[in-house]
């Protein structure tokens, strides 16, 4: 990914006329949901919301530092974002699809899990990197004191650095972050492939077992777009990097719950009319 | 320190652009349908063809967009095309004869939706972001829409979800052997997506050109062509299989060696195992 | 009991397996220099730094992946539907996908350098003929072994999501472990090898790579024999744990509790991380001490 001049920071500032705007396109299609069928298009439109809205919050978690944190100048994980975010939670969703039989709760804990997992397995590899790679402490730039710890951090940040490697809030950011997102890619999947169990076989005219490869396919490649969607929406809300929870950015999140409300609604809802 | 990316101007304007690949895409995806109506596979390489013009005209988008700064990083920008456009695609294909100009139009109002979640609710204030988001959100479809015909030979639902597969030496219907059934929609998805990135992501630099950009555009529209057409191996015919797989290889070769003279053009120098050469440190 | 032993034998190969890959794409990367750290490469020019450095920007290293090993699965799919042995099929696919990996690399570092003409860097078709060839090597060990725990999954473990799907979510994952290990080991320590040990590079110094070593002009061929020392293995160890950890606690403990087994021995897990990064944390800091003292430093 190549590093782009970051957009001065009009980005700070709440917008409340177009969150207004977005909560009323939210309940419209909600409304036309409810229209179009009633009892079971309905429950799965509200599932893939909340899906959406776990992706959206989740991500603001995840320590991000882009092309500064590759040369130890900045904390957070040296990848980008979204692509970061879809790894872990695509891993959840990996785990969760494999658990829905066990049932909804089940499998979207496992698929919180799953991407929990993933996301502490690699903050701790880069810390470890950072340590006994390059013999480099974990510093934050942004806070004085570790909110979790209490360790102290200006002094173990290198001259000319805004920081480096991950400190502890940073890493259980990280851990968060998989959670939520693996968990919400797996809802999205399981709502989308309850609804076409339940209806290919009508429209298809055959039986559950054998439109079970599309269902699980279309709901799959669905969850994946969402998944995406939502998190590159939530990479432009930080514009591009995140320290973690401690970062002032983080208080940026209200916005990217509607923003992801609605673009989860939306898709949701297109998804839904394929059988309906 | 970050690259600095100034906007650049020059070339073919954009709305050109999107005129020409519009036009010639859905002119590609509708002269597919002669399958339909002759009854054959032998028109599925269309679909390739409306792959390439789809891409030549996001691309520019992209370049469009991304000149503006937008923090981070190109190929986030083809991710959200693509995951907006896979899921206009799929219900247009509902939609039989009409599953274009359906993709058109709800591809549109996705994007249109995304693009003001973008600039107002998330505060990014991009001028171009509005017009961008609903393009590609179009050119995501419209890609996918291509790759499916050429890799199953039609855009309707059936098509994409009904395979056959061989036991021996009898055919039986499968939903398993299907575009949609083993996910090789995945495949046209990624393929797309990292196509539509490409050419502005690796031209970018203050020595861009816009016609290096678009033959880079048409090599990787057609080397992604190559892929879906031996994929294609396995759900239609041989022949027609065949003849996508030529055409795609042909416009391939033709694309990259352009491209390497279209750098050698651009290039500040065309070393063959030369040392680095002196230059003052600014 | 037969059935978990096979589960766990499976579950060991896919491990190896993913460790390898791991292990090849960070070494891959870091010899076509893709993904963050190669945003010094493209920068160094702009300072007046020109060097000999493969520039493969093609996009970052989880979608990139993410498309190498979903293309490499869904041509092995399409194979093995056209009644293609397995193995076969997988190869083959494989090879199609670094194919298309050598073009996307060669079209990056063509385009990139191209555009730098202002700065006077030039395009040095040497280093397109020597660096693509390896890196496409190292990417067809990584792509494969993904591919094949990929097979190893659907077919043998029996997730039901098809190959083209899993190599889409295990690519993605791969590119984004073996990104988020191996950029800073390749950025800050071979990149920079001329700055302070120990620290991190001060933004004053950006552009400013290393372009002259050990044997002359540095290449990334000289690069990737670095970082294949340890940030290669640590990446292969990284993204072999996940996939690992991820079966393994599946295949042994989903029939417990009605699926809860899995998930409390999964929390469990990320809780042992979690003591270990700590750990990792604390000794660093009381190792190696602090840059300056506490009362001078600025926040």
């Amino acid at each position: 990914m190549s590093a782009v001049a970051a957009k001065p920071a009009a980005g700070g500032a709440m917008n409340p006329a177009a969150m207004g705007v977005g909560i009323v396109l939210l309940i419209l299609i909600i409304g036309v949901c409810y229209y179009i069928s009633p009892g079971l298009g309905l429950m799965s439109l509200i599932g893939i919301i909340i899906g959406g809205i776990l992706i959206g919050f989740g991500v603001h978690f995840v320590p991000v530092g882009g092309a500064p944190a590759a040369m130890g100048q900045a904390p957070g994980i040296a990848t980008g974002v979204a692509m970061l975010a879809a790894g872990g939670g695509l891993a959840g969703l990996f785990g969760g699809a494999w658990a829905a039989d066990q049932g909804l709760v089940v499998a979207v804990v496992t698929g919180g899990v799953g991407g929990g997992l993933m996301m502490a397995i690699t903050c701790m590899m880069v810390n470890f990197i950072y340590v006994f790679g390059m013999g480099i402490p974990a510093a934050s730039g942004k806070v004085k004191n570790d909110p979790i710890t209490g360790d102290s951090q200006a002094e173990f940040k290198s001259q000319g650095t805004e920081g480096h490697g991950l400190p502890f809030v940073s890493f259980v950011g990280g851990v968060i972050g998989g959670l939520l997102a693996g968990a919400g890619g797996t809802l999205i999947y399981l709502m989308l492939l309850d609804l076409y169990k339940a209806t290919l076989p009508t429209l298809m005219q055959a039986t559950e077992v054998q439109i079970l490869p599309i269902a699980v396919s279309a709901a799959g490649i669905f969850a994946v777009g969402m998944f995406l969607v939502n998190a590159v929406l939530t990479a432009y809300n930080i514009t591009g990097t995140i320290e973690g929870p401690h970062d002032p950015k983080f208080k940026r999140w209200p916005r990217s719950i509607v923003a992801s409300a609605v673009a989860s609604a939306l898709c949701g809802l297109v998804a839904i009319l394929i059988v309906v | 320190m970050t690259v600095k990316v100034e906007v650049i101007e020059g070339g073919v304007p954009h709305n050109q652009i999107l005129a020409t690949g519009l036009i010639a895409s859905l002119i590609c995806l509708y002269l597919s349908y002669l399958n339909v109506i002759t009854g054959t596979m032998w028109f599925s390489f269309f679909g390739g063809l409306a792959v390439v013009a789809a891409l030549y005209w996001g691309s520019h988008t992209i370049k469009v967009l991304c000149s503006y700064g937008i923090g981070t990083g190109v190929p986030s920008a083809g991710m959200i095309s693509f995951g907006s456009g896979v899921i206009a695609m799929l219900l247009a294909t509902k939609y039989n004869i009409a599953a274009p100009i359906v993709a058109l139009v709800l591809a549109a109002v996705i994007g249109l939706i995304l693009g003001y979640l973008a600039n107002e609710v998330l505060n990014m204030k991009i001028p171009a972001m509005l017009q961008a988001l609903t393009e590609l959100a179009i050119v995501g479809a419209f890609t996918l829409m291509g790759f499916a015909v050429l890799i199953t030979g039609s855009f309707t639902f059936t098509a994409l979800t009904t395979g056959t597969v061989t036991i021996l030496g009898l055919s039986l219907p499968s939903y398993q052997a299907s575009f949609i059934g083993g996910c090789l929609i995945a495949v046209a998805f990624l393929l797309g997506a990292i196509a539509i990135q490409h050419p502005f992501n690796a031209c970018l630099g203050p020595g861009w050109t816009q016609d290096r950009m678009l033959m880079l555009t048409a090599e990787c529209g057609f080397l992604s062509m190559i892929m879906a057409a031996v994929m294609s191996f396995a759900l239609i015919p041989f022949g027609p299989a065949l003849i996508s797989l030529l055409i795609a290889i042909i416009g391939w070769a033709y694309t990259y060696s352009k491209y390497f003279e279209l750098s050698k053009r651009d290039a500040a120098a065309w070393l063959d195992a030369k040392p680095i050469p002196d230059v003052e440190v600014q | 009991m037969e059935n978990i032993v096979f589960g766990i034998g499976i579950t060991a190969l896919t491990g190896a397996l993913a460790t390898v890959a791991g292990a090849a794409e960070d070494t891959e990367s870091n010899i076509g220099s893709q993904g963050d750290p190669n945003s010094q490469v493209q920068l160094a020019p702009q300072m007046g730094f020109l060097h000999r450095i493969f520039n493969k920007a093609v996009a970052g290293e989880p979608p990139a992946y993410g498309l190498w090993c979903c293309l490499g699965a869904g041509l092995a799919w399409a194979f093995m539907a056209m009644q293609i042995n397995a193995v076969l099929a997988i190869v083959l696919g494989c090879i199609l996908a670094v194919f298309v990996q050598g073009v996307y690399a060669t079209t990056a570092y063509l385009g990139r350098t191209a555009s730098l003409k202002k700065f006077g860097q030039p395009v040095y078709v040497d280093i397109l003929k020597s660096m693509t060839t390896v890196t496409m090597a190292h990417a067809f060990v990584a792509i494969f072994c993904t591919v094949t725990l990929c097979y190893l999954m659907n077919a043998a473990l029996g997730h039901p999501f098809p190959l083209p799907l899993l190599g889409l979510v295990w690519g993605i994952s791969l590119g984004a472990a073996g990104s988020a290990v191996g950029n800073p080991y390749y950025g800050k320590e071979r990149q920079y090898q001329n700055q302070k040990f120990g620290a991190g590079v001060p933004i004053s110094a950006s552009g400013n790579i290393v372009r002259y070593a050990e044997a002359g002009e540095r290449n990334s061929l000289d690069n990737g024999f670095f970082t294949a020392k340890l940030g290669g293995p640590a990446s292969g160890v990284c993204f072999g744990l996940i996939v690992f950890l991820e079966l393994w606690r599946t295949i042994l403990f989903e029939k417990i509790a009605a699926g809860w087994g899995a998930i409390i021995v999964g929390l469990l897990m990320i809780l042992v991380f979690t003591i270990i990064d700590r750990y990792i944390e604390v000794w660093a800091r009381k190792t190696y001490g602090p840059y300056t003292k506490p009362e001078e430093a600025s926040s």
